[in-house]
């Protein structure tokens, strides 16, 4: 009851401190009130989860409401006490840092209130997501986190294209929301009841209705976390917004897609296999193509945007493997899958705040995040190098740090060999060469992003890069560097948080649980806490024995007059990859080529790498009758296509036919 | 403890002679008498005593960089059985760590490549990135495929042969075939690249070091040393019909073996002209398709034996 009070109580400890953060003079004070509030919420918040994730069951309230909403249930288990636990405080972390991040906007007169203020309403949203069993409190709490991130990202309204950023993704955030009405008008219709605990009972009673309903939440809840092809609105909003709300946009209020996914994935019992199969699949597609396009960005911010594609891609691969474990009643498999899923979803919440706080660094130096005109950043802002490098290996799955351990857990589930027949264990180990080649990608981009950002020279002379990062800034960056070392080389401090949600999943009759993730996982942190002390004490060796080294020029292989402009660049760093996956990377050219010996005119050659999604997307709405048109048009050309084509579609239907027995 | 003794005598001297042995082999194709087997070590030796030349323009990230790169190959290492007895580690999935091992050094290799800016090393490290792109699937493909069809988990436990049945055999073939360009492409070595050649534009491996001197360069030779006595290793313990005892016999086959590879690879290299570097992903997926059927073939299992 005390529990249950003080997690209540945190609700208006919020709402009172962004009411004073939107009201007081002086945007010190409003940023004391915001952060002041949100401390505050921590600990309440804090003290009524940890029990939870302790083992103590679950937190309950019941309020009574006037019609229609009858009564509000609250109740946090283990699920919600797992996302409660991080998200707060890293928005709180996210605050701190949009106090130094926002100075200069403020030396300019600019009022920081309502920002602060949507801050604090972005807490408040987890408090309501992650804890309300009712449909329509947690759709208002799922609207709160939607409205407060579209007036976060349009901070810098005054300019048309951010604007644009943040009109788009309102656009496909509500297209989510009206999915995710629909599904929950179904459940409502057949149960009369907008309450989560009736609507499990007859999700679990009616499993023949659960497709459709998988399908649209999970539709809904791709929008949220941004999953290819449903991401869109992604890269542009990241690009928009300052760098804290990027961050707590990709590394925390998007994961509530995913906790509503396993939310209902728990209210709907045991998962038919190809649910699992399904979300494998999706997972796997977001990994992949989100990986390309962080392969050929040059905004740096947006390249750090689909690299969120790519780790929920990877976290609901886990998931899919969970589902698939539930499915077949193999606690061992349910326990990897979902165990990875969850620690990646906290890794990535980690790593990736803290590039985008880095990337931030970056833009309040340089004014630009534009990858070809950066270089040579890591001489003048060092700290901001290390901490961006550390969260960039962690990116790319690398050990000893935290990405790793999450990516091993969703590699041990693929890899066991665990499904009831051969065909699906072969299909399984695809998935971890595809999982391979996500990180092998990942790791051209890092660092093809640390590389032209922070090495060589800079690569545009007009660029005077200023401070590194002041204080306010710098000690965000540096909690969730250490997350990043500690939970690498300690995972258990994570798995602590991680097995009290697998207890929920009711795996082969509840039983019998999966083997513990820390023995599971014991050889390799083992390894990694090798491996961390031997490059620990290599590094060290090799910084010590700086003395009598002599300074030269870089070996210009003969040439003597190299300049900054021919270093090599960011779209010339992928070029070869891009040219092997042209379809998945298209490319806009504008090109003006000198055609005689003498050129009459100047010559220009630029190239754009789009998003395929969004470019087929207009293509379709703006020309779909002409390109309708030019297909059909294209067929008399080619006949014996035309033929063949046909041919085979008959063959599959006589083929359909004869095994539907008709 | 014998086996112990065996990996950790074969990772100091073996990468040694497999590099002495290659170059050795491809002096007498050119009708040369050839360096000492054991140059490289001359070679370090010498090198560790240089003093260092920095360009101006690099960072503590070039300094570092080739600790890593040795650090991390000595790491993979270890999972390998390199002496034909067992590795030193081995738990389930360590193939992951392997294969993530390695490219952590990779990564740390083409960072210190980008921090001197020079255009040629960028290109070095878009080339050994986008290779390795293609590269680590066939890895994984390959090692699924054994741990698949021999019921086990570990690296070491993966690559003892089970030729049980005509599947397996196709199995056992195709994964051999994948992983000796595993071995062309992660020790830069013919057809893939050039470790001789004179021309920054076509390198890949060779232009990344372009700038490195003393010590550093000494880490990264060593370190390449030993990433291809490593790579050689795994594919000789697939072929040693005596892999996973642990007597003086499977010692000598296995360390037998790897010569007998590395002599292969000093052939190709003195008998085949590098592969064009636009060529150069179709030839590694060449080691794509094979592992996929490598990986294919564990479906006949039940069906053919």
């Amino acid at each position: 009851m005390v529990a249950s009070g003080l997690f209540l109580a945190s609700v208006p400890v919020l709402l009172i401190g962004a009411a004073l953060a939107a009201g007081l003079r002086g945007n010190r004070a409003r940023g004391l009130a915001a952060l002041g509030s949100q401390a505050i919420a921590i600990v309440l918040v804090s003290l009524s989860v940890v029990p939870i994730l302790a083992g103590d069951g679950s937190l309950e309230v019941t309020w009574s409401w006037p019609s229609p909403i009858d009564s509000i249930a609250f109740r946090v288990d283990a699920l919600g006490a797992f996302f409660l636990v991080w998200s707060l405080p890293m928005t709180f972390l996210g605050t701190l840092y949009s106090v130094g991040y926002l100075q200069p906007y403020f030396h300019h007169g600019r009022n920081g209130g309502p920002h602060f203020a949507l801050l604090n309403l972005t807490s408040l949203s987890f408090v309501l997501i992650y804890a309300v069993q009712n449909a329509l409190v947690f759709l208002l709490g799922w609207e709160i986190a939607a409205v407060a991130a579209w007036l976060m990202v349009i901070w810098d309204y005054r300019n048309q294209k951010i604007r644009f950023a943040g009109f788009n993704y309102l656009v496909s955030t509500h297209v989510g929301l009206f999915v995710l009405v629909a599904a929950f008008m179904l459940l409502h219709g057949s149960t009369g009841s907008m309450d989560f605990a009736d609507f499990g009972r007859y999700l679990s009673a009616h499993p023949a209705g659960q497709g459709t309903l998988f399908l649209l939440l999970g539709i809904s809840f791709a929008l949220k976390s941004a999953f290819f092809p449903f991401h869109t609105w992604l890269p542009r909003a990241h690009s928009a917004a300052p760098a804290h709300v990027s961050a707590l946009m990709s590394g925390v209020i998007h994961k509530a897609g995913l906790f509503a996914f396993l939310r209902f994935t728990l209210l709907g019992g045991k998962p038919e296999p190809w649910m699992g199969w399904a979300v494998l699949t999706f997972g796997a597609l977001s990994a992949v193509f989100g990986v390309l396009y962080t392969a050929a960005q040059r905004d740096l911010k947006r390249m750090l945007g689909y690299s969120s594609t790519e780790n929920v891609g990877i976290a609901a691969m886990g998931f899919g493997i969970g589902m698939l474990g539930w499915s077949w009643s193999d606690p061992a498999l349910a326990t990897l899958g979902f165990g990875g899923g969850l620690l990646h979803v906290l890794n990535h919440a980690l790593f990736k705040c803290s590039l985008f706080y880095a990337a931030g660094a970056i833009y309040r130096a340089t004014h630009t995040i534009d990858l070809e005109r950066l270089g040579g950043l890591a001489r003048r802002m060092p700290r901001t190098a290390i901490f961006f490098l550390l969260g960039g290996l962690a990116m790319c799955g690398l050990p000893p740090f935290n990405g790793f351990i999450s990516e091993f857990l969703v590699y041990s589930g693929l890899l066991s060999g665990a499904a009831p027949s051969i065909e699906g264990d072969v299909v399984l180990v695809c998935a971890a060469a595809v999982l391979a080649f996500v990180g092998a990608v990942g790791a051209l981009s890092t660092t093809r992003a640390f590389g032209l950002a922070f090495l060589g020279v800079p690569r545009d002379p007009s660029i005077r890069a200023g401070e590194d990062a002041p204080r306010s800034m710098a000690v965000p960056m540096v909690v969730h560097s250490v997350g990043i070392i500690v939970l690498g080389v300690f995972p258990t401090a994570a798995l602590a948080l991680v097995e009290p949600v697998l207890a929920l999943f009711p795996v082969g009759g509840g039983a019998a649980h999966g083997p513990e993730l820390a023995d599971v996982l014991g050889p390799v942190v083992w390894a990694c806490r090798g491996l961390a002390c031997a490059l620990a004490i290599a590094m060290f060796a090799t910084w010590r024995r700086r003395r009598s080294a002599r300074e030269s020029v870089t070996w210009g292989c003969g040439y003597t007059a190299g300049t900054a402009r021919m270093q090599y660049t960011g779209s010339s760093f992928s070029a070869q990859l891009s040219s092997l996956f042209r379809p998945a990377l298209p490319v806009l050219t504008r090109e003006e080529l000198p055609t005689d010996p003498f050129p009459q005119h100047s010559s220009h050659l630029s190239t754009h790498h789009v998003d395929a999604v969004e470019k087929r997307m207009y293509e379709v709405i703006g020309q779909g009758e002409q390109f309708v048109q030019d297909a059909s048009s294209r067929i008399p050309e080619q006949p014996r296509f035309a033929f063949a084509a046909g041919l085979l579609a008959l063959v599959v239907l006589a083929l359909v036919a004869l095994r539907e027995g008709l | 403890m014998t086996s112990a003794i065996a990996n950790i005598l074969a990772l100091l001297v073996m990468p040694i002679v497999v590099t002495g042995t290659i170059n050795r082999v491809k002096a007498r194709w050119a009708g040369r008498v050839g360096p000492p087997i054991f140059q490289l070590a001359f070679d370090l030796w010498r090198l560790v005593r240089k003093t260092p030349v920095y360009s101006k323009v690099t960072t503590p990230v070039f300094r570092v960089g080739p600790a890593i790169v040795l650090v991390t190959s000595v790491a993979s290492a270890c999972i390998v059985p390199l002496a034909g007895t067992g590795s030193l580690v081995a738990f389930s999935f360590d193939f992951v760590w392997f294969a993530y091992v390695w490219s952590f050094g990779r990564v740390a290799l083409m960072l210190g490549a980008l921090d001197t800016g020079s255009s040629f090393e960028g290109m070095g490290a878009s080339r050994e990135a986008t290779f390795a792109t293609l590269l680590e699937p066939v890895l994984f493909l390959v090692a699924g495929a054994l741990c698949l069809h021999g019921g086990v988990r570990s690296f070491e436990a993966a690559l003892v042969p089970h030729l049980d049945g005509p599947s397996a055999v196709v199995m056992w073939l195709c994964a051999i075939g994948a992983l000796m360009i595993v071995i062309q492409v992660e020790a830069a070595r013919m057809p893939v690249d050039d470790p001789t050649t004179h021309l920054e534009l076509t390198m890949v491996h060779e232009v990344m070091i372009l700038d490195h001197g003393g010590p550093e360069l000494a880490m990264l030779q060593a370190a390449s040393a030993i990433k291809t006595f490593v790579a050689i290793s795994v594919a000789a313990t697939l072929l040693d019909p005596l892999a996973g005892e642990s007597s003086i016999l499977a010692i000598g086959a296995h360390l037998g073996i790897c010569l007998a590879i590395a002599i292969g690879l000093g052939m190709i290299e003195s008998l085949v002209a590098r592969l064009k570097l636009r060529i150069v992903p179709q030839y590694i997926v060449v080691a794509l398709v094979s592992a996929g059927i490598a990986l294919l073939s564990t479906l006949g299992r039940g069906g053919f034996s």
